[in-house]
């Protein structure tokens, strides 16, 4: 089934082309890696799909709603109402986790819940310690996020992302600015959310971690999907040029 | 200096001093708030909003606020067409003049403050489904509040040393009080009296403000 479609999205900075001519979908319960050189539009598309940045034209969808369409040549969003309801199916997991720093964990865990969701506490709170349990960080829950780890930061900005119930959750670079060793602990919990099906879109730079774990992967170079598919033959026979380099200086440097 | 006058004096002095502190306590519950629409209108991505706010914090930060008194005192009473021509009450006008001053000045603090909140707490918020406004008194105004706790403070301690700048309107605060009892004894010592209780006056300010950060170190 699928939640998320796109159709020739385009998004420019200043006159500069970030994004061209994307399309692509999303299929429930599944995973997809997004690689590609930095400054490929990797980000831009993310935040073109979680509504942090809006695109010039072309077409989102997700699931029955039309989130922006293009008429007469311009894009028109939906209204505020419609956007609302799908930012609610969307979560987002940032390369810099933008906790909040005035909350605990269990408070930035719980906040979207209560306020946004209008939850009962005890509900969000049992929800939040159970998230707490998967990430491994039951014993958190009262830290305040200037006393975590990059990498305990990162799972508990995934807690606090799966705490809406989104249907696909994004992830912008997540283990980017964490050390070497502390990327396994959230690649492994990403492991974990994919083996429970949920449906993720991950732009990474861990070539290992994307094909493992990914069902479906996309190369973007220069705003434009280049190839895309089964996570497999991506990385055992790109076809496209550019694919075939770059997974060429991946392999050399590791 | 005898005894019992010295009790009179420091008797007069309180007088004057609760004066001050009404001056200071008005000004603070009006310009804090108001600060802050201020500076929310000064941030305004619409040009014919922004405009405005910028100009009125000039005016109030590029004039004295000694004329800016006079001004709220007097102008209504010449300024209006005849009719409906008023006589503010002297203690009022010097709380309204005070407090559009000092709002100019919290509001830039407050835009300080706001506009270092990383952009990531806005995405943030913004994926997880909060309303802009949910956003700005949950995720936003609280950490903006700890940072601009410093500079607040130096505001706070000036005001209660501006407060003597209300004599010109003839209300007798602290300061006038002390300066008519220097002159009716020939003694400079009512003035130092009047230092030592501004010294304490900001002295509890101080503490409050240390309290407040302290109370605020739970996170960084």
């Amino acid at each position: 089934m699928q939640i998320l479609k796109v159709e020739n999205l385009r998004k420019s900075f200043d006159g500069e082309v970030i994004l061209d001519d994307v399309s692509l979908e999303i299929n429930k319960g599944e995973v997809i890696a997004v690689i590609g050189p930095s400054g490929s539009g990797k980000s831009t598309l993310l935040r073109c799909l979680t509504l942090l940045e809006r695109i010039e034209h072309g077409k989102i969808k997700v699931e029955a709603d039309t989130m922006v369409d293009t008429v007469n040549g311009k894009p028109c969003y939906a209204p505020e109402e419609t956007l609302r309801k799908i930012r609610l199916k969307l979560g987002m997991v940032f390369q810099n986790f933008n906790l909040f720093p005035h909350f605990s964990v269990i408070e930035n865990i719980t906040e979207a819940p209560l306020r946004v969701g209008g939850i009962p506490y005890d509900t969000a709170k049992a929800n939040a310690m159970e998230l707490l349990e998967k990430v491994g960080l039951t014993d958190k829950a009262e830290s305040y996020p200037y006393q975590l780890s990059g990498g305990q930061s990162q799972r508990v900005a995934i807690a606090r992302a799966m705490a809406m119930n989104p249907d696909v959750l994004f992830f912008d670079e997540p283990t980017s600015a964490l050390d070497p060793e502390l990327t396994g602990e959230v690649l492994k919990v990403i492991r974990a959310l994919a083996a429970e099906h949920m449906t993720m879109m991950v732009v990474t730079h861990e070539m290992a971690f994307a094909r493992d774990v990914a069902d479906r992967v996309i190369f973007m170079d220069n705003g434009r999907v280049i190839e895309s598919g089964a996570a497999e033959s991506i990385f055992v026979n790109p076809t496209n040029e550019r694919t075939k380099t770059f997974l060429q200086r991946y392999s050399d440097e590791n | 200096m005898e005894w019992t006058s010295l009790v009179r004096l420091v008797n007069l002095l309180c007088g004057g001093a609760l004066t001050s502190i009404q001056i200071f306590l008005y000004t603070l519950i009006i310009s804090l708030p108001l600060g802050l629409a201020v500076a929310l209108g000064r941030m305004s991505k619409k040009p014919w909003v922004r405009g405005p706010f910028k100009f009125y914090i000039l005016v109030m930060r590029g004039t004295p606020l000694l004329l800016q008194i006079i001004f709220v005192y007097f102008a209504p009473s010449f300024m209006l067409p005849e009719g409906i021509r008023l006589n503010l009450d002297r203690f009022v006008a010097a709380i309204i003049a005070f407090s559009l001053n000092y709002a100019a000045y919290f509001a830039e603090i407050y835009r300080g403050g706001i506009e270092s909140i990383p952009q990531g707490q806005y995405e943030a918020a913004a994926v997880l489904g909060f309303t802009k406004s949910q956003t700005f008194t949950r995720i936003i105004l609280p950490q903006v509040i700890k940072r601009i706790l410093p500079p607040i403070s130096n505001e706070v301690i000036t005001l209660v040393k501006d407060t003597a700048l209300v004599q010109v309107l003839g209300i007798s605060e602290l300061f006038r009080v002390a300066k008519n009892e220097s002159s009716r004894i020939f003694s400079t010592t009512p003035i130092f009296i009047a230092g030592l209780f501004y010294l304490m006056m900001n002295w509890v300010v101080t503490k409050v403000f240390h309290y407040t950060e302290i109370k605020l170190n739970y996170y960084k």
